[in-house]
């Protein structure tokens, strides 16, 4: 699925990860499913192009490992869960393989890139905050 | 989505989804996104675009004690 150029660039983003990162990928049937089309009409199976761009991630570095769930009920598929808790929800191609290979990064880091205002800012919060961030490929 | 990944490592209260918007429209829709990337904080239609790491934060934190007040 990912091209010799496109390898070569994340094994290059990996260069930063210094420890293990696990990545969960979940399929299955879609509760609401939507037909995708490519370019020319041609139809997409988003668990199948998921399973191989995820795969295909993963084999680029020795400090990420994959497992994979498959889900016989509808869900939110597919989803693919980095480290504790980072999820994305459909296909991790266009920039939002850029967003999946970054967030692989992060996770694999030891301490976070953020600056220290912000570590302040987040170390004083005292209620749960839920981030969705709604992306297209595109 | 970078900025609320690195949110979510680096507080155990924060935690960051991202959400392909053409292949779960329903949820999108729930949550009134138009345009992309959108932020929902707290299951709240926050705001449309990028901005640097000082604002996301000031406006995550913002979203999220609107949300607070509005639940209590």
């Amino acid at each position: 699925m990912l091209g010799e150029r496109e390898q070569a660039a994340i094994r290059e983003a990996f260069v930063p990860i210094e420890r293990d990162v696990e990545v969960t990928l979940e399929l299955g049937p879609t509760a609401t499913p939507v037909t995708l089309l490519a370019a020319g009409g041609r139809e997409l199976d988003s668990n199948a192009i998921t399973r191989e761009v995820v795969d295909d991630v993963c084999a680029l570095s020795g400090r990420v490992r994959l497992r994979v769930v498959e889900h016989g009920e509808a869900g939110p598929w597919p989803r693919t869960t980095i480290g504790d808790g980072l999820v994305y929800q459909g296909m991790p191609v266009g920039y939002e393989l850029t967003s999946v290979v970054h967030a692989i990064v992060e996770a694999g880091r030891a301490s976070p890139s953020l600056s220290p205002a912000t570590i302040v800012r987040l170390a004083e919060l005292d209620e749960d905050v839920a981030i969705d961030v709604y992306v297209t490929p595109t | 989505m970078l900025l609320a990944t690195k949110l979510a490592l680096a507080s155990e209260r924060v935690s960051a989804r991202g959400v392909e918007a053409s292949e779960f429209p329903a949820e999108a829709d729930r949550h009134g996104v138009h345009a992309v990337p959108a932020m929902v904080v707290n299951d709240r239609y926050a705001w449309a675009g990028s901005v640097p790491e000082a604002a996301f934060v000031d406006r995550v934190l913002s979203a999220a004690q609107a949300a607070l007040h509005s639940a209590t």
